[in-house]
């Protein structure tokens, strides 16, 4: 019935012409019957609204408001290109933001996600700190949830040194089980997944995955399966290319993957095996079974989670095993929240919105400029019978058409964007990895039109309904341009300057914040000399070296470099401050229980004069001497920090107390080392706000084969040309041996990511700014000029009156200064609450920073002068004749 | 929209129905029959009448037909449909429940 009824409706609509003659026929019968056929009504108003029974009114005047709003702006394209490109700004940078977040927070990477969950161990003691699963006990785990999953899945995240023929590249890896790419319902583009003989560790199966993005950088060449790529050092077949965008459970994914049972599968270089069950090492995720109530899924983890407990107390006891929703974000282990993500989503959003805000207030100055203009037209349309309902629809639809117009290009202004900024991310980034497809889908499309229509109702709605209320017949005897309500007009005008103002200023001093954080970041101290400080990457595994060989190659390359003129000092680390990660070790008093206290410290392996080489001196002890530098030394030792020793032993000296490692791996377990030196603490990261502690062991104790040399040299004004000294001398010493990388330690911090992320945030809020300020004035100067061309009989008068034009010139640039100035004031008081909410993003800069909020309110200020400027400059030169005539 | 036909709103709709019950008639003819029935104290304007044939229409209350006329003038003819005829009887119904309740709200207040 209802149906039917649709159809028919939808038959008028198809077939309308049709439906309208048979109408007019019918009533010209009608009309003929009747015996007086004049009292027959206005036949065209009676087949009117007969036809508004077909239900099709609105879609008339929908059309017929967009025919009217395109010839409308056709005629003004000045206006209309102002317009649409101040649009196309403001909703391009929305669009462009929007499209990361969607791409990195909300877009789901697998199919079916609801399904999908993180299972974590976690601690039953107060802190409920969650931990990692062994292999073996996620073995048990998969074996006693048969029911509830249909694939559970695990896998560690590791880097790598990849050589896919071109260099070696750190990559993001991860070693995952055989029924990892099921589990995410993501089947590769090409190849085979791994299988369960590969899974087992020290199956010692070389074989790999490779990512999508990293198969297409390399040609997209369909014969790579059986191709051979480099992993740290050791040859791996690629057996397979994952689909394109996928990146695992978070981002960024890995470039590469790995089966459980690689030789590397785990931990950097090391032979950290998966087998035992003590080394909880692994992420697990589950794959629901259609149908399986969610509520039955923490019985089911909790029921073997008791009995790993029972059957392995040493390792169990105290743990339980939960669900939570997986993290997003890569460097976020443990379970995500959907809350922390939408949050974030929401302060990414913040910024863009402000720009359009104040797009849309410029906008609003134009059409209410424009509209009094227009006051005419619209007088004639309201005296031809126009409704207010209907003129304010009408003037709603032009700014649709124009917030459209605007949306259209914006979208693809961000496109480009922010391919160009992704693009940008990729060089500086220290490891290769995949990220998930950031380009235009639904949910951006469906996101631009949302602020497009948005930004039409916050631009056209004021000014429509004023316009159209003011319109009366009086006005028809008006001519554009002359004066009327100027005062209501004009207060309302001067709060939109002001609004803009604010809002411009909040993005300015934001953005300052963000290019002072920049700029600290990158000159920031690190706790150790940087000039005269030299790097030099190498890794003997990839010639193929075992360790024999290599540290020969080690020796040999810091014997030759420390004889070279100019080097104070050579030594050799394998884990690089300010490179991004470290490898950190639970540090604890050797011989204490297991419930006494530890400190994670950054663990590094390195040569003699290590401190002497960074310009740190020794605040206790010795530096590590010959004999421990070479394996079979007589007493395992460690150099510590300060840091590290303020807290293990606060108040105490630390020299000559032995410490071992909580989660040490075989070849370190249950090693007693004396510490036998204490140097001051260095940061190992930008983001931490103080040093971090550090454990150093001398090289005789542990091999790894990638490190780093690094030299010190007298005089810092020679870096560039030791650099080329450096691989010389490399090359003579074994040229087989690559030098992965090259570079001064300035270098090395400025190339980092975490100055390229203070870099970004600097980049893109001060891009915000400037379209903000640019907008504002923009603004200033369409209401200035808009001012003045009103004014111009009282300007006239003036002049012919005599009054001096430079007075006039100040008393217009004064009028507009004033303006700015409140707003300027609003804008402070945003600013500081902004600058609270933005601290946490920045490095090395308050909330409340002097110079900004200097700097930034004189930059808006001077543009805002300057915008006042042209049309008080033209309000003098008005020629009173023509100004007196024009009345 | 609707006019002033000196009828409560939707009346039009049942009337017209109810003529048409009797045999398929044409616009003009539908007018005239309501006055005649009506004694003359029902009148239909134009402008009332074609929108009201023309949603009666878009339900499906009614089919339309061009004929011949017997002065052999092309004329459109409406037909009642089945739906028409439930819709009909629910409509008399529901007036005569609304009449009768109106009534004795008169008679006995």
């Amino acid at each position: 019935m209802i149906i039917g009824e649709w159809v028919r409706r939808l038959n008028y609509l198809l077939r309308r012409r049709a439906m309208e003659e048979e109408l007019r026929r019918e009533m010209e019968t009608h009309r003929a019957m009747m015996d007086e056929p004049r009292r027959f009504g206005n036949a065209l108003r009676l087949r009117d609204e007969a036809r508004d029974a077909w239900g099709w009114r609105w879609l008339d005047d929908v059309m017929q408001d967009t025919r009217v709003a395109f010839r409308t702006l056709r005629r003004s394209p000045g206006f209309t290109l102002t317009a649409v490109s101040t649009l196309a700004f403001g909703i391009g940078v929305n669009s462009g933001m929007f499209s990361l977040v969607n791409g990195l927070l909300l877009r789901p990477l697998y199919g079916q996600p609801e399904q999908v969950l993180g299972v974590y161990g976690r601690s039953t003691t107060p802190s409920r700190e969650y931990r990692a699963i062994s292999y073996p006990n996620y073995l048990d785990l998969q074996a006693g949830t048969t029911v509830t999953f249909a694939d559970l899945a695990a896998f560690s995240t590791i880097f790598v040194g990849l050589d896919a023929g071109d260099g070696v590249r750190r990559t993001l890896a991860s070693g995952v089980t055989a029924n990892y790419f099921q589990a995410f319902h993501s089947p590769l583009a090409l190849g085979r997944p791994f299988t369960a003989e590969e899974e087992r560790p020290r199956a010692n199966a070389a074989v790999a995955i490779v990512s999508y993005r990293l198969w297409e950088h390399h040609g997209a060449d369909p014969a790579i399966l059986g191709r051979t790529v480099r992993i740290n050092g050791e040859p791996f077949a690629v057996i397979g290319v994952a689909a394109r965008g996928f990146t695992g459970v978070g981002v960024p994914g890995p470039d590469v993957w790995l089966p459980l049972g690689a030789p590397t599968a785990s931990g950097q270089n090391a032979a950290r095996a998966l087998d035992p069950r003590a080394v909880h090492e692994l992420t697990v995720v589950g794959r629901l079974r259609p149908g399986t109530p969610i509520e039955s899924v923490a019985p089911a983890l909790a029921t073997v989670a008791r009995r790993l407990e029972e059957a392995f107390p040493a390792i169990n006891s105290g743990y339980t095993i939960e669900m939570a929703t997986p993290s997003r974000l890569l460097f976020m282990p443990g379970p995500g929240s959907g809350a922390i993500t939408a949050l974030l989503a929401l302060v990414l959003m913040i910024m863009p919105a402000i720009v359009l805000l104040v797009a849309c207030l410029n906008l609003t100055d134009l059409l209410l400029a424009r509209g009094h203009t227009r006051r005419q037209e619209l007088a004639i349309r309201s005296s031809l019978g126009g409704a207010r309902w209907r003129l304010t629809r009408q003037l709603l639809t032009e700014g649709l058409v124009l917030a459209f117009a605007g949306g259209a290009i914006g979208l693809l202004l961000s496109t480009w964007a922010t391919g160009t900024l992704v693009a940008s991310v990729r060089p500086v980034l220290p490891v290769d990895v995949s990220l998930p497809d950031l380009g235009v889908d639904w949910r951006v499309l469906i996101g631009t039109i949302a602020f497009s229509v948005a930004a039409s109702l916050i631009f056209s709605a004021w000014p429509a309904w004023v316009l159209t209320g003011r319109a009366s017949p009086t006005d028809l005897a008006r001519r554009p341009g002359d004066g009327g309500w100027r005062s209501r007009g004009f207060t309302f005008a001067n709060g939109l300057v002001i609004g803009q103002v604010a809002l411009s200023l909040l993005l300015i001093v934001s953005g300052g914040l963000f290019l002072m954080s920049a700029l600290r970041a990158a000159t920031a101290e690190p706790g150790f000399r940087l000039d005269g400080g030299l790097l030099a990457e190498i890794d003997p595994s990839l010639a193929g070296y075992d360790e024999a060989r290599g540290r020969e190659t080690y020796r040999a390359l810091v014997d030759r470099l420390q004889t070279l003129p100019g080097v104070e000092a050579v030594t050799v680390g394998s884990r690089l401050p300010f490179s991004g990660f470290g490898d950190s070790r639970a540090v604890a008093q050797a011989g204490a229980d297991a419930q006494a206290k530890s400190v994670d410290a950054v663990f590094n392996v390195v040569g003699r004069d290590y401190a002497r080489t960074l310009g740190l001196r020794m605040l206790a002890g010795r530096d590590f001497i010959e004999a421990e530098l070479s394996p079979g030394s007589s007493e395992p030792v460690a150099i510590v920090d300060d840091a590290l020793a303020r807290e293990l032993w606060p108040g105490e000296g630390a020299l000559g107390r032995l410490i071992q490692f909580r989660d040490a791996e075989e070849k370190d377990a249950g090693r007693v080392m004396r510490v036998v030196g204490v140097i001051p603490a260095v940061k190992h990261s930008l983001g931490t706000p103080r040093p971090f502690p550090h454990v150093y062991v001398p090289l005789g104790q542990r091999y790894e084969s990638a490190m780093t040399l690094q030299i010190r040299i007298a005089d810092a004004g020679a870096e560039r040309a030791m650099l080329a000294t450096v691989a010389r001398v490399a090359r003579e010493v074994d040229e087989r041996v690559p030098v992965t990388r090259l570079e001064t330690w300035r270098d090395h911090l400025d190339g980092g990511l975490e100055i390229w992320i203070y870099r970004a945030g600097a980049r893109i809020f001060s891009a915000f700014a400037a379209v903000a300020l640019l907008l504002a004035v923009i603004g200033v100067y369409g209401v200035k000029s808009y001012v003045v061309s009103r004014r111009t009989r009282e300007f006239g008068v003036r002049i012919a009156t005599g009054a001096d034009p430079r007075a006039l010139l100040w008393r217009v640039l004064w009028e507009g200064g004033r303006v700015t100035a409140v707003g300027i004031g609003i804008g402070l008081l945003l600013a500081l609450g902004a600058g609270q909410l933005l601290q946490g993003f920045l490095y090395g800069v308050s909330g409340i920073e002097p110079t900004v909020l200097l700097i930034a309110p004189l930059i808006l200020l001077a543009s805002s002068l300057i915008a006042s400027f042209v049309p008080a400059l033209r309000a003098t030169r008005v020629d009173p004749t023509v100004a007196l005539r024009s009345e | 929209m609707p006019r002033d036909t000196g009828l409560p709103p939707g009346t039009l709709m049942m009337l017209v129905l109810r003529v048409l019950m009797r045999q398929p008639l044409h616009g003009y003819a539908i007018a005239q029959r309501i006055r005649q029935v009506s004694a003359d104290e029902l009148t239909v304007e134009e402008g009332s009448l074609y929108p009201a044939l023309q949603k009666l229409l878009v339900k499906g209350w009614v089919k339309a037909e061009w004929r011949e006329s017997e002065t052999g003038r092309q004329v459109r003819e409406y037909r009642i449909t089945a739906g028409g005829r439930r819709q009909l009887e629910a409509e008399i119904a529901e007036y005569r429940r609304t009449t009768n309740a109106i009534g004795l709200l008169l008679d006995r207040a």
